[in-house]
């Protein structure tokens, strides 16, 4: 008790009075939903910036407080960060319940033990999911892919390969991320594969890199400051996520997706107990509501067009406009080798902040 | 300082020692480790840092970042501190309000209305287009002019409130005398009110500076990822690449340099606060 007293933030005042509300709120049931001070469980769920915390604050949440009586604390941070505060947590109470991570995290977060084995006999709606969602680190919520951004208005005709971005008429007009982010390192490891770079040669791709560098008229730190260059029309072209698009587009910004003709490059999005979490159930409780099929048609309507994985939802809208008509399409969307990749993250990111570095 | 004085500074001294000193400790054992299971005593991470040139550029660049900063600070701030000081009362408080106003604002939301202003569709970009004075959108954004710009704007307190509390408590005979000796005003100004001041203008150097070069978000916001400064290479070598033990190292670097930067300047101060009385 004293533990979620402090985890929650409540003083003894606060508790007083929360128990002064709810004893109001037994008094006058008809009062009682607006009341809500008395609640003394949080739950406490990692989300990605952008997309993801913006969805999961305007439907998972909601229903959540309403099917489970809990609230949830967000806090928001990018995969990799959210390992590094595990492992900095380590053997403490760990920082949230709920982790939110790209493929290539799991695979660390498994090896050193931050996550735990998702329960799936206290999860419905985990049977519902398509066969390949279903992890037993925990289950696939969605699956992220990347092709071109562009801005519309200054590109007329959309661009149909990578190769593109080397244009000479796109001369300080090409946008790229740091390698701190997915976006990045997903960009660095494809651009590899097209240029004929195998997973232990990353050569081709910093030798394409640098060749591009003369048409690079920013590179954004973060995923945030990112967004602000296609609002700032700073950039026209670029590697992007096709759910950030659809986000920055329903905010009238002029950007569309296209698919290179080597095809989208993808990878799934899932969310885990973890290990040592405060709050177990709710986790569980919590995850098991982003499989629900009604929430994942939420989801899937603009401005978010997150991709489902529930077997029962059919595919609409962006989706199927530009990346796939079907479950099948989705299932042939190519993925990389994070196995492979996760140990050379640090090497990466050095070498290409060198490659950047004016 | 009496006992009893120096018994009421204990709260805060044991508030230091927990929070500020205990986790430095904590930061340079680490530093001198190879990994984070700290098992064997290494001094590599810090080989590693003056080996490599890119480490040390990055350390020069920020260093210098913080002169140019802190120069513009300057050459904007003292005028603006001068003319506080002068200022009848009400106008006075006017003109502080206008110099703290920027602190008023979370620096998160000041940077990124900086990007609205610096970027190519923006408010400086615009104005210089309308008025004729370039044929195309200047560049900005992501370059170190644009850095420099904002944390000039984002600092400026720091440096006017310093020099304003110095040139206030200045005796305004001084240069009456000076001027009744025959000085012009720009004599004056060179030969009295300037020296006078230094004490000021040390103080709000030391602050710009410091404040300048551990400037995370306004660096990495206005800065992107192609100017790397030692606290964006801090973060990514702590959470991008998981290098903990470097990470350490590197900060460990950069606090001594700071540290050094400041005692020379502090030195400077103590220096100038004996003008005109040897």
């Amino acid at each position: 008790m004293t533990s979620r007293i402090q985890r929650s933030g409540l003083s003894r005042r606060t508790l007083v009075k929360g128990a002064a509300a709810s004893t109001l709120a037994l008094a006058a049931p008809s009062l009682s939903p607006s009341l809500s001070w008395g609640q003394s469980k949080t739950l406490v769920a990692a989300t990605f910036p952008g997309t993801w915390s913006e969805a999961d604050r305007q439907i998972i949440l909601p229903a959540f407080k309403q099917l489970i009586g809990a609230s949830v604390t967000q806090s928001i941070v990018l995969g990799t960060d959210q390992v590094s505060r595990l492992v900095a947590a380590k053997g403490n109470k760990p920082p949230f319940d709920v982790a939110f991570f790209d493929a290539p995290q799991v695979i660390d977060a498994v090896r050193d033990g931050l996550i735990s084995e998702y329960p799936v006999a206290q999860s419905p709606n985990f049977k519902e999911l398509l066969p390949g969602a279903q992890d037993k680190w925990g289950p696939k919520i969605t699956m992220q892919v990347i092709g071109i951004g562009y801005n519309p208005n200054k590109i007329k005709s959309p661009p149909t390969s990578w190769e593109d971005l080397w244009d000479p008429k796109y001369k300080g007009r090409v946008g790229l991320t740091a390698l701190n982010s997915q976006l990045g390192i997903a960009f660095i490891a494809e651009l590899n594969r097209i240029k004929g770079g195998t997973d232990d040669n990353f050569d081709p791709a910093f030798k394409a890199l640098r060749e591009l560098l003369p048409n690079v008229g920013a590179i954004g730190a973060n995923l945030g400051a990112f967004a602000t260059l296609w609002q700032q029309e700073q950039v026209d072209i670029a590697p992007y996520n096709f759910n950030f698009i659809q986000t920055l587009k329903a905010k009238d910004v002029p950007v569309e997706f296209a698919i290179p003709s080597t095809g989208p490059v993808g990878w799934s999005t899932s969310l885990h107990v973890v290990a040592g979490a405060a709050e177990p159930e709710l986790a569980v409780q919590y995850i098991d509501l982003h499989l629900a099929a009604a929430i994942q048609e939420q989801m899937l309507k603009p401005p978010f067009d997150v991709i489902p994985t529930n077997a029962k939802v059919k595919l609409e809208g962006a989706i199927t406009k530009s990346l796939a008509k079907s479950q099948d399409d989705l299932a042939k969307i190519r993925t990389l080798d994070w196995a492979k990749l996760n140990p050379q993250r640090g090497a990466l990111i050095d070498r290409f902040n060198r490659e950047i570095k004016v | 300082m009496t006992a009893s004085g120096s018994r009421l500074a204990l709260p805060l001294a044991a508030l230091f020692i927990a929070f500020f000193v205990a986790p430095l400790a904590v930061l340079l054992v680490l530093s001198l480790h190879s990994d984070v299971t700290m098992k064997t005593w290494t001094i590599a991470n810090y080989a590693k840092f003056f080996t490599d040139s890119f480490n040390y550029s990055i350390l020069i660049d920020t260093l210098l970042l913080g002169v140019k900063a802190t120069l513009v600070c300057l050459v904007f701030g003292y005028p603006i501190a001068w003319l506080c000081a002068r200022a009848s009362a009400r106008w006075q408080s006017v003109l502080l309000f206008l110099v703290i106003l920027p602190i008023l604002t979370s620096v998160v939301v000041r940077t990124f209305a900086w990007i609205v202003i610096l970027g190519r569709q923006g408010v400086l970009n615009q104005i210089a287009l309308g008025l004729g004075l370039v044929d195309e959108p200047v560049r900005l954004l992501y370059t170190e002019t644009g850095v420099v710009m904002v944390l000039a704007q984002v600092q400026m307190p720091l440096m006017v409130l310093p020099i304003l509390t110095v040139l206030s408590k200045m005796d305004p005979n001084l240069a009456d005398a000076s001027r009744v000796l025959g000085a012009g005003e720009w004599r004056t100004f060179r030969k009295v009110t300037l020296p006078l001041s230094l004490p000021g203008i040390i103080a709000g150097c030391i602050l710009t500076y410091s404040a300048s070069i551990t400037a995370f978000v306004t660096q990495s916001l206005i800065g992107g990822a192609r100017l790397i400064y030692m606290p964006l290479h801090i973060y990514q070598q702590a959470v991008g690449a998981n290098n903990w033990p470097f990470a350490a190292a590197i900060s460990i670097i950069f606090m001594i340099a700071v540290i050094a930067v400041v005692a020379v300047l502090s030195g400077l101060a103590r220096a100038s606060e004996t003008y005109g009385r040897s």
